[in-house]
């Protein structure tokens, strides 16, 4: 029924992680909950679910608890359905989170040969007896990868993050999404095990796309739960890219690499768990004391809410992947294990590897100025609106939750080990080598890569000689016992001004304006001049809303192609009714033709042939005539 | 050990010297009367007789971010590869966290920037975080690149290891390396084509700008910062792509290693001389030239061997 091996602990240990400082958060934040019963029993229900996914045996527990996380997660999104937004963007997840489920059916239908409750080692071998196993490993990637919010099913994310509830949107970020890798890792190892190394390179490039276009669409938001949501794209796609290395890696018998790039990936899950989390937290506590998500109508809360700002300090050093923190240390393996492809001997592939580490360095600069952006408008500098000068610390349990999750992530760091080694043994329990004594050959202060010539990390080391250092400076700084003065900030004599400070939208300006041609923005410049002079004015708004592509292009365009159809079938039901039998007629031959090309051996002549005589067939009996 | 304290030591006593040779050397070959090699000490110390000028608008970040920007670098001093032979060095820091070090440091920067709620110094850290989010694919491209043909990515060990064996039949994808990694020295350290150090003239400027609101001590230690930054890069471009000299004694190694420093700031003040500074939309395009070279690199190694 259920099972309790590494990999499944692991994850148990991950929610748990994420929703222990979780709880702590929400129970400072009930009091301002209208619903309060309806939030809590969907709250314990959601977190339950989640463990239930992690530790379910067959296929049939697996989906009841997947559904009930999803319906849960749904609710909890409605919880303070106020705004039409937020309605729109609950009917936004449940449609893609079903979405992804239906394939997740399809899957398990297929796999299970009928019988729901078999175990994981029966799907194995009926697997392995089905005639399209790369089918298979798309219904697989399409349902877990659009609950992950990978490209290009990601779209949900920055609607339904945003309009549920702080707490809930960090255990959404923070862990729903893990337990959507949990599943992949889970079927793809269980399931499909020996993959071709294609569906590795398809991993990788998914991942590669998500990480770029996770972090320029987070760029260029100003609503800060949209922003991390972004992030969860990006940090996704990291993942994926850690994992679609272990994929080519494994296809390729190169064990060791393999599996240091396996531990790598479930490193940065973890991660992204702790430091967005911790995001999540910090902006809603921004957002519970501003009354609102916009980046603009923050600054100057570093003053005012210290336990917040210095938290959501470590998260964003963390989540741009600066040393010595943990982020710096899963991205520095997903580096490695990437430089290790000079192992391999497909030079196509090899050459084709390099792409991969320049989006990933890419995301990472990206992400240094998305967070410089979202660190220094939200907290630093004068307050931009007057919710910001009033806002003041949040309550003791809501910090409670943060510094633990801070917490979370220092040892994180500090623990490298330990967790890697956690890693190594789920990873031995799927039928895999160890690689922990090759990381850490010479005890646990130095991390070592597996590849050839690879690198060595020690962040314990690092960080001590960083505080040493830092303090040192400090120390010398008070014994020159320098005077200190406090003066307004100097701006070529003009007065210092909240209206006068750089803002979010200038800040991200460069950048929106190199990738131009990604974001096609709106924008919406009014400009009251006086007396006619074009250059003097007293009132000018500048407002730019960028509206992601992918949404345009593939998901109006797949609304207006269903339109499209239904008018179609909606003139076919218009027909004279003679027609209808032969309308039957031809979905049966369609039936049996598409039964015969899945079920047998399929070729390419038959397929034709078939094809010609479905499409005549049609032409003749259904269309006639008349167009 | 006392040749690695010794060299440490050298690098950080030989950083504001370096400053203040490529100034006087690009206002010698415009014909102006030099400044004094000596200046980046004067300055350092009148900064440091002077009292400190906090803004009101600012909050715990300006008077932490100044430590924190220098801190990371001169952890990063402490990595780099040996200067003479039989020198001791740190053989546990690739160049992957030497990278993550410097960008720390480039993170607190621009955190300081913002934090005086002055306009100038969101232009600069805006600029900052614009061109440093460009540097970092053509920075690992190149350390990728670099490690291939040096046999290993820790810094320490590429340094001895490309000293020993000079890799004259990679020499293509070294070259390339090479231009892409002082493209990017220069775009790191705020020279001339990407950013002018000497201008104060709000619109074009990128470091300055961040830093306007700061002063005496704090002015000193970030000041510091750039010149050990300048240093760090410095010192990686002659131990990895001049790799030669490691085997003399002790004292001549160490004085061919300052050579080579002064020779990397001659070539950066001439291109400086030479150039105009690139209007900021123009910097992704020579960026681009080191991310395509990196690549440029990376295929040769592989495909051709060369």
């Amino acid at each position: 029924m259920f099972v309790f091996d590494t990999l499944s602990l692991v994850f148990v240990f991950l929610i748990l992680l994420g929703a222990v400082p979780n709880l702590f958060y929400s129970f400072g934040y009930l009091p301002h909950i209208e619903r309060k019963a309806h939030y809590l029993v969907h709250y314990f229900a959601f977190i339950l679910s989640m463990l239930g996914v992690v530790t379910a045996g067959n296929a049939l527990l697996f989906l009841l608890f997947w559904e009930l996380m999803s319906l849960t997660s749904w609710q909890l999104i409605l919880t303070e359905a106020k705004e039409k937004s937020t309605i729109d963007a609950a009917r936004f997840y449940f449609f893609m989170t079903h979405f992804g489920f239906v394939f997740l059916l399809l899957f398990f239908l297929i796999v299970t040969d009928g019988d729901l409750e078999a175990g994981f080692g029966a799907m194995h071998s009926v697997a392995h007896a089905f005639a399209y196993p790369t089918l298979l490993f798309f219904f697989l990637i399409l349902g877990f990868l659009s609950k992950a919010g990978a490209v290009p099913l990601h779209v949900w994310l920055p609607y339904a993050h945003p309009a549920a509830p702080s707490p809930v949107s960090a255990l959404m970020s923070g862990v729903m999404l893990k337990v959507a890798i949990y599943g992949m890792f889970r079927f793809l190892f269980d399931v499909l095990y020996p993959w071709p190394m294609e569906w590795g390179v398809l991993i990788l490039v998914i991942g590669a796309l998500s990480s770029l276009i996770g972090v320029l669409y987070a760029l260029s938001e100003h609503d800060i739960k949209a922003l991390l949501a972004n992030h969860s794209i990006e940090n996704i796609g990291i993942i994926l890219i850690g994992f679609g290395m272990g994929m080519i890696f494994d296809a390729l018998q190169l064990p060791l690499l393999a599996g240091f790039a396996f531990i790598a990936a479930l490193f940065h899950t973890f991660n992204h768990m702790s430091f967005k989390s911790l995001l999540f937290m910090g902006a809603g506590s921004v957002l519970h004391e501003t009354h609102t998500k916009n980046i603009e109508k923050y600054g100057g809360l570093m003053k005012t809410m210290p336990v917040t700002a210095l938290t959501f300090l470590l998260a964003s050093v963390s989540i741009s992947a600066l040393p010595p923190t943990n982020g710096f240390l899963s991205e520095w393996m997903i580096f490695q294990s990437m430089l290790g492809s000079h192992a391999i001997d497909n030079m196509s592939l090899k050459l084709a590897i390099p792409f991969a580490v320049f989006a990933l360095a890419l995301t990472g600069g990206l992400a240094i100025a998305c967070f410089v952006k979202a660190y220094g408008i939200t907290f630093l500098g004068l307050h931009r609106s007057a919710n910001a000068r009033h806002a003041k610390e949040v309550n003791a349990a809501m910090r409670t939750g943060m510094l633990l999750m801070a917490g979370v992530v220092v040892s994180l760091m500090l623990f490298a080990p330990a967790f890697i080694s956690l890693f190594d043994r789920a990873l031995t329990g799927l039928g895999h080598a160890s690689v922990y004594k090759a990381i850490f050959p010479e005890g646990v202060w130095h991390m070592h890569s597996v590849g050839v010539h690879g690198g060595v990390v020690s962040p314990v080391i690092l960080l001590a000689a960083l505080l040493l250092i830092t303090a040192l400076l400090w120390f010398g700084y008070r014994a020159l016992g320098v005077k200190e003065r406090l003066h307004r900030t100097w701006a070529c004599g003009y007065r210092t001004g909240a209206r006068t400070q750089y803002s979010a939208t200038g800040f991200a300006g460069p950048i929106r304006r190199f990738f131009n041609w990604l974001y096609r923005p709106e924008e919406h410049f009014v400009k009251e001049t006086l007396a006619g002079h074009a250059t003097k004015f007293d009132r000018s708004s500048y407002d730019v809303h960028v509206k992601p592509l992918f949404e345009r292009s593939l998901y109006a365009g797949a609304a207006a192609l269903a339109n499209r159809i239904s008018y179609w079938v909606y003139r076919l039901a218009h027909f004279e009714q003679t027609r209808y039998a032969a309308m039957i007629f031809n979905l049966m031959l369609l039936v049996l033709f598409s039964y015969r090309i899945f079920a047998h051996q399929f070729s390419w002549a038959t397929f034709a042939l078939e094809s010609a005589v479905m499409i005549i067939s049609i032409k003749v009996l259904i269309i006639g005539d008349k167009s | 050990m006392i040749l690695y304290l010794l060299t440490l030591l050298l690098l950080l006593l030989v950083a504001p010297i370096l400053m203040s040779f490529m100034k006087a050397l690009k206002m010698w070959l415009l014909f102006k009367r030099p400044v004094s090699l000596l200046q980046g000490y004067r300055d350092f110390s009148k900064l440091l007789a002077k009292e400190t000028l906090i803004s009101h608008e600012a909050s715990l970040v300006t008077r932490t971010a100044p430590f924190l920007v220098l801190s990371p670098l001169l952890v990063a001093l402490l990595f780099l590869p040996p200067a003479a032979k039989g020198a001791y060095y740190v053989s546990f820091v690739d160049a992957f966290t030497l990278t993550g070090l410097i960008a720390l440091s480039a993170f607190f920067l621009m955190l300081l920037g913002l934090d005086g709620a002055s306009s100038f110094g969101g232009m600069g850290s805006s600029r900052e975080a614009f061109i440093a989010a460009l540097v970092e694919p053509a920075m690992v491209l190149t350390i990728f690149s670099v490690s291939l043909m040096a046999g290993d990515l820790g810094v320490g060990q590429a340094g001895v290891n490309l000293a020993h064996h000079f890799p004259k039949a990679h020499m293509a994808s070294y070259l390339f390396a090479a231009i892409s990694f002082f493209i990017l020295l220069i775009a790191e350290n705020g020279r001339i084509p990407v950013d002018n150090p000497e201008t104060h003239l709000e619109l074009t400027m990128v470091h300055e700008a961040m830093i306007l609101d700061i002063t005496g001590v704090y002015l000193a230690i970030v000041e510091t910062a750039a010149s050990v930054k300048f240093v760090i890069f410095a010192s990686l471009f002659a131990s990895l792509f001049m790799p030669f000299g490691l085997d003399l004694p002790a004292p001549a190694a160490l004085g061919v290693f300052v050579l080579k420093l002064f020779l990397v700031a001659a070539a950066v003040a001439l291109v400086e001389v030479n150039t105009a500074k690139l209007r900021l939309f123009k910097v992704p395009n020579l960026l681009g030239i080191a991310i395509v070279f990196a690549f440029l690199s990376l295929i040769t190694f592989y495909v051709l061997g060369a």
